[in-house]
């Protein structure tokens, strides 16, 4: 997970969810796990397929455009081990429909009065915090698209 | 497969108060036994929903009905909790291992958001995609933009819910509220706000259940239990598994419906014979989306049944007589046995001014996280 190009360690906020490697965040793409069985992309790197439970999946890297299916606005600091930025900003989120086949749950940035249902989003991977052992902790978010 | 009934029902109030768990557990234990007849040391087996609870928590609270040694579990399916332990009383008895059982629902939980790591992985709370209200305002964003139902019909529902909690002495906050306070107070997650959203809090219900036989030689005026049933989200058929992502190409039915469906065929019966309903309004929205899949109306057409009174009491539908979770607040393993104490309320014609005249039928709906559903059906 650690890069050897002398930057910061990073790692990605959850193991399998990003293609590799991670020096270069401009060409970091979500995957998803395609089985062979039943057709299914289910996101990030999956052993069993949770629709037909076939165990023969490929990892696919998952398209960086999408559009919104549907969204809200968190208005409240979520509670637990919330790792955005202080102080909170209220935020966008919201399902992102991809081509291929999936609506993944994602943050959505810019202003959160201007969010409507079907417009276009790019994907952005960016250094999301600090993690327990000083690595940078990447993750990613869904921006209007330009 | 052998009827199963309610002999008694008892409640202690939802809310929020100092004393234990134990001690609101077992006020309503002992207020389910006293409206049965039945003494503590007749109980077979005992059953105890919650999920916020600790290990054994069903022992702790029932040792205060006097010494035991009967079998006694600890049952969670988070919101669904009550549903699945009413069922498993179901079980035991139609399996011929008892014929007299208590089902109990407890929880004291603390103010504010749910502790997220219940039901969420850390990558999901370190993102903020971890507040449980931004789900049910995700589905409400999409049926707005498919059917046009507005925030004024989801408004509506509040109104209605906080409105009949007045006469409900088991609510937390009976007050009622009008539209303009409701559209007007803050957003919690756009478009659904405080006052249409639903609370954690504390308290219990009970019920006592027997076989038809048993209860024949009790006497008493039964209430039939015509189905109870429980299933789990299909693969990306429900927001609340917490999903990470959907599949934009399954497309299985939703757990209210397949849970609502299984549990007319049990009963023989349809979403027009029934009199009266309870259903998880966590938020407001969720209750829209109930009265879709449940069949009180069709796909994109609750708007107009709200507008048209239909789900009032007075209505030909009335849902959430007793003020709903909206009002009463959610004490997680106590909130099915809590609409089932409301029901069989109704169906003995004992709810005062929110009573559903002549109601002989009623259903109760949860649903929660791990898309777990549980759907009770009633008659006297």
């Amino acid at each position: 997970m650690a890069n050897d190009t002398g930057g910061p360690r990073r790692a990605a906020i959850r193991d399998g969810l990003l293609t590799e490697p991670l020096d270069d965040l401009s060409k970091v793409r979500l995957q998803g796990s395609r089985c062979r069985q039943c057709g299914e992309v289910t996101l990030g790197r999956n052993s069993l397929c949770p629709n037909c439970g076939g165990s023969e999946l490929e990892v696919v890297p998952l398209s960086d455009r999408g559009e919104l299916w549907t969204y809200t606005v968190v208005r409240h600091k979520p509670p637990g081990d919330y790792r955005g930025p202080e102080p909170f900003r209220p935020f966008g989120l919201g399902l992102v429909e991809l081509p291929d086949g999936l609506r993944v749950m994602s943050p959505i940035e810019g202003d959160v009065d201007s969010l409507t249902v079907g417009m276009p989003l790019t994907l952005k991977v960016a250094v999301h915090h600090t993690g327990p052992s000083g690595e940078d902790v990447v993750a990613f978010a869904f921006a209007p698209a330009r | 497969m052998s009827d199963v009934v309610i002999l008694g029902a008892g409640i202690h109030p939802f809310g929020r108060f100092d004393t234990s768990y134990e001690e609101i557990g077992a006020t309503a234990a002992a207020a389910a036994l006293a409206d049965a007849g039945v003494a503590w040391k007749d109980i077979q087996a005992a059953y105890l929903a919650r999920m916020y609870l600790p290990a054994t928590s069903g022992a702790r609270i029932l040792r205060r009905l006097g010494s035991t040694d009967i079998p006694i579990v600890d049952v969670e399916a988070a919101c669904a909790s009550g549903g699945v332990a009413l069922r498993q009383a179901i079980l035991a008895i139609r399996s011929g291992e008892a014929d007299l059982v208590m089902v109990l629902g407890t929880e004291k939980m603390p103010r504010g958001f749910m502790d997220p790591r219940m039901i969420y992985a850390p990558w999901q709370i370190e993102m903020g995609m971890s507040l449980n209200p931004s789900y049910w305002s995700m589905r409400a964003r999409r049926h707005m933009h498919e059917f046009g139902t507005t925030d004024l019909h989801i408004a509506k529902v509040a109104y209605k819910n906080h409105r009949n909690s007045v006469h409900n002495p088991n609510a937390m906050y009976r007050k009622e509220f009008s539209l303009e306070e409701i559209a007007n107070s803050p957003l919690v997650c756009d478009p659904i706000r405080r006052l249409e959203i639903c609370a954690p809090n504390d308290g219990a219900a009970a019920v006592i259940v027997a076989s038809k036989e048993r209860a024949a030689k009790l006497g008493g005026n039964p209430i039939t239990i015509a189905a109870c049933c429980h299933s789990i989200a299909r693969f990306s058929a429900d927001f609340r598994c917490p999903a990470d992502s959907m599949s934009a190409t399954a497309n299985n039915p939703g757990p209210t419906e397949v849970t609502g469906h299984m549990a007319y065929e049990r009963a023989g019966l349809g979403p027009d014979d029934i009199d009266c309903f309870e259903v998880q309004d966590t938020d407001a929205f969720c209750e829209v989306e109930i009265y879709e899949e449940l069949g009180l109306c069709g796909l994109g057409e609750a708007g107009r049944l709200i507008d048209e009174g239909t789900t009032e009491i007075g209505g030909a539908k009335p849902v959430n007589m007793s003020g709903g979770l909206i009002s009463k607040g959610e004490p997680v393993g106590a909130s099915h046995l809590g609409q089932v104490v409301e029901i069989v309320s109704q169906l003995r014609g004992q709810s005062g001014k929110r009573q559903v005249e002549g109601a002989k039928v009623g259903l109760a709906h949860v649903l929660g996280a791990g898309g777990n559903c549980a759907v009770t059906i009633l008659k006297r």
